[in-house]
C-alpha cells in the first residue's frame, strides 16, 4: 500500500478529482494549504507600500492506494494538475504500513 | 490584569456617572431660574412658526418690518411699504391668520428636512464602521467595531451634557437658524459677547432654554455632525489604542474640542463675524463643515497618531514603511457608498430647511465632487504604481466629499468637479507624505482624507465661490455686496480677495487649534498612563485582551499570521 500526497493548484482540483476517481479510486482527502516552492511569492503594492505574498494558496490532496494503482494515479494527477507554468506543484509517494476501516475494523488493502 | 487596577477603574467610572447625574439635577433646577426669562422655550412646538416666519422665494418677509432708522436713505420708501402692509392687513384679517398657518407649515417642512437629513448623517456612522473595519487586520476587527460603537455613545453624552451648549448656546445672537424658527432661547455667550463670542452658554443638559422644539431639531442635526468628527479619529489610532484612552478622546471631542471651534464658526462666534468686524469677506464661511467637522477631526487624529506612534512592524529598521493590507475590501467599498449616501444628508441638510431650494445644487455639487475625487485618485494611482488601489479610490471619493463640504452651496457644478479632482490628487499625495516623509502611521488615511482635504475644502471656497448664493451670509452684504444687490459669498476668481484670505487664515487656524489642543491634552494623558496597549497585546490582536472575544473566531489562525512576518523582522 502507498500513500500519494500531491500539492496542486486550487484551480486544478476538479480536473485531478475527475481523473483519479475515473481510475476507480474510491476516496480522497483534500486540505487548503499555503506554501511556496521554486515559484516563490510575488510583490504587490498596498497604499504605496510594497509587500510580498510569500505563501501561495494550494490544495493538498492525499490518497491511499494499493501498489498496482500507484503509477496510474500518479499519471492521472500529473495530467490533471499540469499547466506547464511554474507553480504546478509536487507529488510525494510514501509507503503505508497499515490501513484500518473504522466502521468494521477491517485491515489491509481491503480497507482502502 | 491585576484586580486592584480593575477596581480602581470601576470606581472612577462610577464616580463619573454619579457626577453626571448630580450635574443634571443641578442644571435642571437652574432651568427653573431661566423660566421667567424671555423668550420662553417651546417644548411642545405649539407656539413655533407663525406669520413672522413666512418668506417668499427670494427671502423677503411676508410681514413688512417697521423701519426704525429715520436717517436711512430709503426711510420714506420703507415707511410707505410698512404703512401699505398695515392697511392691507387691517382689511384682510383672514390673510394674516392664513399666514400664521403658512409659517407653521413652512417650519414643519424644514423640521422634516433637517431631521431626515440628520438621520442620513447618523447612518454615516455605519459607513465609517464598515470602511475602517475593512481596512484593518482581522485580529483587531472586534476592537475597531467597539471603538466605532462606543464613539457614538460617549461623544453623544458629552455633547448632550455640555457640547451643545458650548457650541450653540448663543446661536440666536448672530446666527439664528430662521429656517427652524430662530431658536430664540439660545442667546447667551459664556465667554465673550456681541460679535466677539468664544463659547456658548445656554442649553446645558438640554434643559431650560435647550428644551425647545426648534432647538432640539437643531440638536439632533448637530449632534450627528459632532459624531462624524468623533469617528474620524478611529481611522488613525486603531489597532493600538486602549479602550479607556479612546473613551477619554471621545469625551474630549464631544464636550470640548469640537463644540469650541464649532461655536466660533456656526454658533455665531467671532470667526463667523469677521466679515462685519474686520471686513474680511462674509466672515469665515464653512457651509457644512470641511473644517468645522472634518479638519478638526482629521488634525485631532493626527495629534493622537503622533502621540501613539506607528503600529509594531509598520516601519522596518531601514525606516521603510511596510504594508498591512486591508482585510475586507467588500466592507471598504460598501462603507464608502454608505458614506456617500449619508453625505446627501450632510451637505444638502445643512441648509436646515427644504424651503431653501439651493438644496438641489448642493446635492449635485456634492456627488460631482465625490466622483471627480475618486476618478482622480484611481487614475493617479494607476500612473504611479501600475494598478489602481481600491482603498485609495475609496479615499479619493471621500476626499472629494470632504473638500466640497464647505463650498458645496457657493460654487457651480463645474467648480465642484475641479475641487473634487484637486482633492483626489491631494489625498493620494497626503497618504504618501504621511507614510514616507512624516512617518505617521494612519491605517485608514483619516489624516489625509479629513485633515488635509478638509483644510483644502474651506480654502477652495475662497477661490471658487461665485456669488450666486449666500447674500447676507453672517450678516454681511444684506443690501448689496461688491456693489451688487443680491451678491452672495464670492471667492478669489470672482473678485473677492478678502474672502480668500479669510478662508486661508481661518482653515489654517482651525487645523492648528485642533492639532495643538489635542496634542497638549493627550501628551499629558499619555504621560500619566500609556494610552497604547502592550506589545504582546498588539501582536496577538486587541480583540481578546480588550474585549474577551474575536470578531472572526473561525479564522483564529489565519488572522494572526497576516502581517506577522513583517512584525518579526521589524520588532
Amino acid at each position: 500500500m502507498k500513500r500519494i500526497d500531491a500539492v496542486i493548484r486550487p484551480s486544478q482540483l476538479e480536473e485531478v478529482k475527475q481523473r483519479v476517481t475515473g481510475l476507480g479510486v474510491t476516496g480522497l482527502t483534500v486540505s487548503e494549504v499555503r506554501g511556496f516552492g521554486r515559484q516563490k511569492g510575488h510583490t504587490e503594492t498596498y497604499r504605496g507600500s510594497e509587500y510580498t505574498v510569500d505563501f501561495l494558496p494550494k490544495i493538498f490532496v492525499s490518497i491511499a492506494v494499493a501498489e498496482e494503482m500507484v503509477e496510474p494515479v500518479v499519471d492521472a494527477i500529473i495530467e490533471g494538475a499540469r499547466t506547464g507554468v511554474i507553480g504546478d506543484g509536487k507529488i510525494f509517494v510514501s509507503s503505508l504500513d497499515e490501513v484500518i476501516r473504522i466502521r468494521t475494523g477491517e485491515r489491509g488493502p481491503g480497507a482502502i | 490584569m491585576p484586580s486592584a487596577y480593575v477596581g480602581r477603574r470601576r470606581k472612577w467610572i462610577l464616580t463619573a456617572i454619579v457626577a453626571l447625574v448630580f450635574a443634571q439635577i443641578f442644571v435642571g433646577s437652574l432651568s427653573v431660574a431661566f423660566a421667567d426669562q424671555l423668550p420662553q422655550p417651546d417644548p411642545a412646538g405649539t407656539a413655533t412658526g407663525d406669520r413672522t416666519l413666512v418668506f417668499d422665494a427670494a427671502g423677503n418677509p411676508f410681514v413688512v418690518p417697521e423701519p426704525t432708522d429715520r436717517s436711512a436713505p430709503d426711510y420714506t420708501k420703507s415707511k410707505q411699504e410698512f404703512d401699505n402692509f398695515q392697511a392691507q392687513a387691517a382689511r384682510e384679517p383672514l390673510a394674516l391668520k392664513l399666514a400664521d398657518d403658512v409659517g407653521h407649515v413652512r417650519l414643519a417642512t424644514n423640521f422634516s428636512w433637517t431631521l431626515l437629513t440628520g438621520y442620513l448623517v447618523l447612518f454615516m456612522q455605519a459607513g465609517f464602521a464598515l470602511l475602517t473595519c475593512g481596512l484593518v487586520r482581522k485580529k483587531n476587527a472586534a476592537h475597531l467595531m467597539m471603538l466605532n460603537f462606543a464613539a457614538y455613545v460617549f461623544a453623544f453624552l458629552a455633547y448632550y451634557a455640555v457640547g451643545y451648549a458650548f457650541q450653540f448656546g448663543a446661536v440666536a445672537i448672530n446666527a439664528a437658524p430662521t429656517n427652524l424658527g430662530g431658536t430664540p432661547t439660545l442667546n447667551h455667550f459664556l465667554i465673550g459677547s456681541g460679535q466677539w463670542g468664544f463659547l456658548g452658554g445656554k442649553g446645558f443638559f438640554l434643559t431650560g432654554p435647550g428644551y425647545d422644539a426648534g432647538s432640539n431639531c437643531l440638536t439632533l442635526f448637530e449632534v450627528v455632525f459632532m459624531e462624524t468628527a468623533g469617528y474620524i479619529i478611529v481611522g488613525a489610532i486603531c489597532e493600538r489604542i486602549t479602550f479607556w484612552a479612546f473613551l477619554i478622546c471621545e469625551l474630549f471631542i464631544g464636550g470640548l474640542l469640537y463644540p469650541i471651534s464649532g461655536c466660533w464658526v456656526w454658533g455665531g462666534g467671532w470667526m463667523s463675524q469677521l466679515g462685519s468686524t474686520m471686513h474680511l469677506g462674509h466672515g469665515y464661511v464653512d457651509f457644512a463643515g470641511s473644517t468645522v467637522v472634518h479638519a478638526v477631526g482629521g488634525f485631532c487624529a493626527m495629534a493622537l497618531a503622533v502621540i501613539l506612534g506607528p503600529r509594531l512592524g509598520k516601519y522596518g529598521p531601514d525606516g521603510k514603511p511596510r504594508a498591512f493590507p486591508a482585510s475586507n475590501i467588500v466592507f471598504v467599498v460598501t462603507g464608502t457608498f454608505v458614506l456617500l449616501f449619508g453625505w446627501m444628508g450632510f451637505n444638502p441638510g445643512s441648509t436646515l430647511g427644504a424651503t431653501d431650494l439651493r438644496i438641489s445644487v448642493v446635492a449635485v455639487n456634492t456627488n460631482l465632487s465625490a466622483v471627480a475625487g475618486s476618478a482622480a485618485a484611481m487614475v493617479l494611482w494607476y500612473f504611479l504604481f501600475g494598478k489602481p488601489d481600491i482603498t485609495m479610490a475609496c479615499n479619493g471619493m471621500l476626499a472629494g466629499l470632504v473638500a466640497i463640504t464647505a463650498p458645496c452651496a457657493f460654487v457651480s457644478p463645474t467648480s465642484s468637479a475641479v475641487i473634487g479632482v484637486l482633492a483626489g490628487i491631494l489625498v493620494c499625495l497626503g497618504v504618501l507624505f504621511n507614510e514616507r516623509v512624516l512617518k505617521i502611521d494612519d491605517p485608514c488615511g483619516a489624516i489625509s482624507v479629513h485633515g488635509y482635504c478638509g483644510w483644502f475644502g474651506a480654502v477652495s471656497l475662497g477661490i471658487f465661490a461665485d456669488g450666486t448664493y449666500g447674500a447676507g451670509w453672517n450678516g454681511v452684504g444684506v443690501a448689496s455686496y461688491l456693489g451688487r444687490a443680491g451678491q452672495g459669498v464670492t471667492g478669489l476668481i470672482h473678485g473677492d480677495f478678502s474672502q480668500f484670505w479669510m478662508q486661508l487664515g481661518g482653515a489654517t487656524l482651525l487645523a492648528a487649534y485642533s492639532f495643538g489642543a489635542t496634542f497638549i491634552v493627550f501628551k499629558g494623558v499619555n504621560a500619566w498612563r500609556s494610552m497604547r496597549v502592550s506589545k504582546e497585546v498588539e501582536l496577538t490582536g486587541l480583540d481578546v485582551p480588550e474585549f474577551g472575544m474575536l470578531a472572526y473566531p473561525e479564522d483564529a489562525v489565519e488572522m494572526l499570521t497576516a502581517g506577522s512576518q513583517a512584525q518579526q523582522r521589524g520588532v
